[in-house]
């Protein structure tokens, strides 16, 4: 029986001769002497016993897949594995030449081996894509693609020749349906220094959007998601975009009306220090009795520029030591003070 | 078995011919994505980490320059739930959901190059992985939006878009 078994291994299916042989199932060559719970020990076993542990596994004898020798076995160790795992496919333990096993092992066991075992065709594998694979696909797909222009290598350049940025997000999931509401979000990014504006455009367009711009970057962001498709969502942010440009460039009527508190930076021309500063000049030469001194030749004189500059600096920049500095010694040329 | 084997293979490995015929080349100009963000949820790293083999691997072989390649941190969803159908308060049984991340950062991709991409790497997304893909698409100003329109029409004081 034994020389038998030696036979069929060597040679191939003789599923015939194994049925006469009875009995013993060949499991395989690599099954060897493993030690988990469900294959009972031939060995030690009764007559009874045995009979019933063959009778599991080769039944029924007309059945033979046992006997038929995996495909690992003919498998040359330089084959095109591609053509083994083409696609994706579930983990097929007699293609699959590997002594893999997975599992959680018996008490001083080991995990359990490749045949029949669940876990491993549960687990999505990677045998379709190896390296070799990859290469061979992406050679094939190479045709389809085209080059970055090389002129634009650097994020400046992108940003100067192309300053909208337009931010979309995909979404892939498996699930009953593979449309998801968060893909029509779109969103709008330019900086404000490539749009030609004017001074009085860009404080009007910086006004009219609110919280969407940032000073750090200079960044305008409209996030629009009030259209059903993404192309409309697309559509109607250019169209804000252009709405708020155009706008900002008229001047309205009431737009005469701005007082202090709605200038974005401080402004020295007819702000009362400029009045409290001229009308003190004008008291002290009063005093000092020379008349005829014109409100253009006091703003024209040196001490009010200097006057004017530290007050400026102070209100847009904010105190720091220079700026303390230079605003007490304009001070102290303007009243004359030499303390 | 092995004329079998060798049936499949040609079957599967046929390769475009130097002039493609599949090939179309259009006038329309290609949109040009300044930054791809690709970013892969899943439960299982292991599943996660050969994902990004390969498709750093593919990013490589057509051309695409990476920027980054991370793996932010795991999210665990927790919760606890009673252990029986009735009564027992005190049993209780613990549930965890684990979200694992990598993110694949690609930079200057063209419109056909990031169509190929995709496409081949969604198709190879395998079961249970989720991806959300970011794309970031440069564009020039809009010509209606270079000068200001009341330079032109002088007449037309009033828009006429009402949004």
């Amino acid at each position: 029986m034994a020389a038998a078994r030696a036979v069929l291994r060597r040679g191939g299916c003789c599923w015939v001769a194994l049925s006469q042989c009875g009995g013993w199932a060949a499991a395989g060559p690599l099954c060897g002497a493993v030690a988990y719970s469900s294959v009972p020990a031939v060995s030690s076993r009764a007559g009874k016993q045995r009979e019933a542990s063959t009778r599991r596994t080769s039944r029924p004898s007309e059945f033979v897949k046992t006997h038929v020798p995996p495909r690992t076995e003919r498998m040359a160790v330089d084959q095109d594995w591609a053509s083994v795992y083409p696609t994706a496919a579930s983990f097929k333990p007699a293609s699959v030449p590997l002594p893999i096993r997975m599992g959680y092992p018996v008490k001083r066991g080991v995990p359990l081996p490749k045949e029949g075992n669940l876990e491993l065709i549960k687990i999505p594998n990677f045998l379709h894509l190896t390296p070799p694979a990859i290469r061979k696909h992406c050679a094939a797909l190479r045709d389809f693609c085209t080059e970055w222009p090389s002129a634009l290598d650097s994020d400046q350049k992108c940003e100067q020749h192309f300053p909208i940025e337009i931010e979309t997000v995909d979404y892939i999931s498996a699930g009953t349906s593979i449309r998801n509401p968060k893909a029509r979000v779109v969103t709008l990014k330019v900086k404000l220094s490539n749009l030609n504006l004017d001074d009085h455009a860009k404080k009007k367009i910086i006004k009219l959007v609110g919280e969407r711009y940032c000073k750090d970057t200079d960044m305008l962001t409209i996030t629009t998601d009030r259209c059903p498709l993404r192309r409309q969502n697309y559509d109607y942010g250019i169209h804000l975009l252009t709405v708020l440009y155009h706008e900002s460039w008229k001047t309205e009527m009431w737009e005469s009306e701005k007082t202090e508190e709605d200038m974005e930076e401080y402004i020295w021309e007819n702000s009362c220090s400029q009045k409290n500063a001229l009308d003190t000049l004008l008291q002290i030469k009063a005093s000092e009795n020379i008349t005829n001194v014109t409100k253009e030749e006091l703003l024209a004189s040196e001490i009010v520029k200097n006057y004017k500059k530290s007050v400026v600096a102070l209100k847009n920049e904010g105190e720091t030591e220079n700026n303390m500095s230079q605003y007490k010694e304009s001070v102290k040329k303007l009243l004359n003070i030499q303390a | 078995d092995l004329m079998g084997v060798r049936l499949a293979g040609s079957q599967v490995g046929i390769q475009e011919t130097k002039t493609n015929p599949l090939v179309s080349i259009s006038d329309e100009p290609e949109t040009l994505y300044k930054r791809l963000s690709l970013l892969v949820k899943g439960h299982d790293p292991a599943v996660l980490d050969s994902y990004e083999y390969f498709a750093v691997l593919a990013a490589k072989e057509l051309g695409i320059s990476i920027e980054k390649v991370h793996r932010p941190p795991k999210n665990i969803e927790r919760f606890t739930l009673l252990k029986s159908v009735h009564i027992f308060k005190k049993h209780r049984v613990q549930y965890e959901m684990r979200t694992h991340y990598v993110c694949l950062e690609l930079k200057h991709l063209t419109g056909s190059t990031a169509a190929v991409y995709l496409e081949y790497v969604q198709r190879n997304l395998p079961e249970g992985v989720a991806m959300e893909v970011k794309k970031t698409r440069i564009e020039a100003i809009p010509e209606h939006i270079q000068k200001p329109v009341w330079d032109t029409l002088p007449q037309v004081e009033e828009t006429d878009i009402k949004s």
